[in-house]
């Protein structure tokens, strides 16, 4: 590589992790470049957890290797301890000591002078700082999480599953927090079932599926590689629309049940075209609806399983 | 070292913010001192006097002693036993931990009769109802023969005969049975809690060693085991007056305690793994443990297949370390004991710390 390897904060070379008969995590690699969120998606019992553990030098691999910024994790756990930050799954902490305290207390094991007051600015509790820890909500409690996996100033921040269970605005909240991660420079490894949350965080996004890695790509690229294609619904149109619109080169058809025209759109610029063509030709249409393509989508072309199906598996 | 500094205070912070912990750990033992102090030490308002008659003229005692002896019946304050007239009553009386003895003399009628008659009283001065128990003979004495007209006199002899109240042999128990519930109970809810919530997790990605946190919590626990003894010991002296003997060897047996019986407890949340089930195998475990190892009844009053139970207690070696410093004064008696504990505690915690995962594999 033109970069050298300073630029990879995490490489995974055919990792395995196998519990008696059942293979967690079977044979995945991948590289994660520093600075970028990077996203583990995939439904429960996925093996995201087992192979964020194995990084976080909780588990041992049965096979395979893995270097967290050059650390090689069978060997260099100490190294690799104090360069992590690490919001572990279904997180929880000292409910009788305060935001502050649970801050300095983990701190305190690092040896690390960091600014305590500057993290409880940082997830915006400064109100709840002399607050315990089991009166805080669940979404300012998974915060106080994120700046407890901060204390040490790590270069690398594991946040597994960091908004499961919250409500959409407290969510929003801890989406707002990973961001400004980024902005300080961190790598985060992000894992989760929710695919709003990789689309909206993650710069990488790699799909697992029963222990392996099914896709690797932006948002965008796994959508245009593996979603649907995007589609505008003319509500309460004239069939002859879709004469017209074909003329423009693009796939379109009459559901007759609804009244409906359904044009597969190939870029975003065609619906200007066929609102113009519309026009012109006085066809009169109702609402216009934008069907976007997701990342379920690309989930259930990759693997023929609904990402929240899956999940119960 | 830091971190151990660290965790010890952060345990503490929790444990004192932590009202009702702090309650039953503290006022727990206090109330059984109360409720069995009050059962046991003062069972009997009336005071046993002992009365040795040996103004005897051809075989029965003189009219003279038998008003006395009535007079003294008569108060209602007195269960009055009747010794042999024959024995040496301040030997009998030492012997037999005694308290008070009243002994009429031979010749005590004739005496009598010529006013100047002498009754003695054989006590034990270290007795706090001593001072009660000669006010009220003293008053039997000037109301006799009534109407008063003559005058006894009250010749005392004291005897200070080494013995051992109810209080004194509970409160050893208390304190080990303290320690013993603090920390089993301690230990298995941290382990266990720790576990289920995910904080081992969490500070298993932190340089802290497991080692290190096991340092930290035994310290802990042995703390607040010694603040458990010292409110027991208070509270015993200030209201029991049990004489405690000043011993580093119960200190010494107290921490080992606590080491035995937390390590026990990291065992137990190890197979029992939720927090609750956990808590009971404690109990399982600690309740018969405080009833068949002679914290709160002396093991020579229960029967012999109890007894050879109590040798394989570990409280039990507890218990008699503890009686032994502080009470008895046989520290020689006491190190044997500390040995056997010390030993049980060590294997425990290394057990303990051996057993106790932060994390599956």
């Amino acid at each position: 590589m033109l970069l050298g390897r300073n630029h990879i904060a995490i490489e995974v070379n055919s990792l395995v992790k196998k519990y008696g008969d059942l293979t967690a995590v079977d044979s995945i690699s991948f590289t994660i470049n520093k600075g970028e969120i990077f996203s583990f998606l995939g439904p429960n019992g996925a093996g995201k957890t087992t192979t964020v553990e194995i990084l976080e030098c909780l588990r041992k691999p049965t096979s395979g290797s893995a270097y967290v910024l050059g650390f090689d994790i069978s060997k260099d756990q100490d190294e690799i301890k104090k360069r992590i930050g690490v919001l572990p799954q279904e997180f929880n902490t000292f409910d009788s000591l305060t935001v502050r305290e649970n801050l300095q207390y983990f701190a305190g094991m690092f040896g690390s002078s960091v600014d305590i007051d500057g993290l409880i600015k940082l997830i915006d509790l400064e109100d709840k700082r002399n607050e315990q820890y089991k009166k805080l909500s669940g979404g300012l409690k998974q915060r106080l999480g994120v700046a407890m996996a901060l204390v040490n100033d790590p270069e690398v921040v594991f946040l597994d599953e960091p908004t499961s269970g919250l409500d959409p605005k407290a969510r929003r909240e801890v989406w707002n927090v990973i961001q400004g991660l980024k902005k300080q420079g961190k790598t985060v490894f992000l894992t989760t079932h929710y695919m709003e949350e990789a689309e909206a965080l993650a710069d990488t996004v790699t799909i697992i599926h029963k222990g392996k890695i099914v896709a690797t790509g932006t948002p965008e690229e796994l959508i245009t590689r593996h979603g649907q294609r995007n589609f505008l619904i003319l509500k309460n149109t004239d069939k002859a629309a879709v004469p017209l619109i074909e003329t423009l080169g693009l796939e379109a058809k009459f559901e007759s049940g609804a009244g409906d025209v359904k044009v597969a759109l190939n870029h975003s610029s065609d619906m200007s075209e066929i609102v113009r063509a519309l026009t012109l030709k006085q066809i009169a249409f109702g609402e216009l609806q934008l069907k976007r393509s997701s990342l379920e989508d690309v989930f259930l072309n990759l693997t023929g399983e609904k990402l929240r199906e899956a999940e119960t598996l | 070292m830091n971190r151990v500094l660290i965790n010890l205070k952060a345990s503490f912070k929790m444990f004192f913010r932590n009202k009702a912990a702090v309650f039953w750990t503290l006022a727990f033992p206090c109330i059984l001192i109360l409720l069995f102090g009050a059962i046991f030490s003062e069972m009997d308002s009336k005071y046993t006097l002992y009365v040795q008659n040996q103004d005897i003229v051809n075989g029965n005692p003189t009219s003279a002693s038998e008003n006395f002896e009535l007079a003294l019946n008569l108060t209602d304050a007195f269960n009055v036993e009747t010794l042999d007239p024959t024995i040496n009553a301040t030997k009998y009386a030492f012997d037999n931990t005694l308290s008070y003895v009243v002994v009429i003399p031979e010749g005590f009628e004739k005496d009598l009769s010529v006013a100047n008659a002498t009754i003695e009283f054989i006590y034990d001065q270290s007795q706090t109802s001593a001072a009660v128990v000669v006010g009220i003979l003293n008053s039997v004495i000037a109301s006799y023969p009534n109407p008063p007209q003559l005058f006894v006199s009250l010749k005392y002899t004291t005897i200070a005969p080494k013995r051992f109240s109810f209080m004194d042999f509970f409160l050893p128990g208390m304190i080990a049975m303290s320690a013993m519930t603090t920390s089993i109970f301690t230990a298995v809810e941290i382990s266990s809690r720790y576990r289920e919530t995910g904080i081992f997790r969490k500070l298993a990605t932190t340089p802290l060693r497991r080692i290190e946190w096991m340092l930290s919590g035994t310290i802990y626990l042995i703390v607040i085991s010694f603040i458990g003894m010292s409110v027991i010991l208070v509270l015993g002296i200030a209201l029991f007056d049990v004489k405690v003997i000043p011993d580093p060897l119960s200190l010494i047996l107290v921490a080992t305690t606590s080491m035995l019986f937390s390590g026990m407890g990291m065992i137990l949340s190890r197979f029992v793994k939720d927090p609750e089930t956990a808590g009971a195998a404690a109990n399982a475990i600690t309740f018969p443990m405080m009833f068949l190892s002679g914290s709160f009844f002396p093991l020579e009053q229960m029967p012999e297949f109890l007894r050879t139970i109590a040798t394989v207690l570990p409280l039990t070696y507890v218990n008699n370390g503890l009686r032994d410093a502080m009470i008895m004064g046989e520290p020689q008696r006491a190190i044997t004991n500390t040995i056997i504990v010390a030993v049980l505690g060590v294997i425990c915690l290394l057990a303990g710390a051996w057993i106790t995962k932060w994390e599956e594999e």
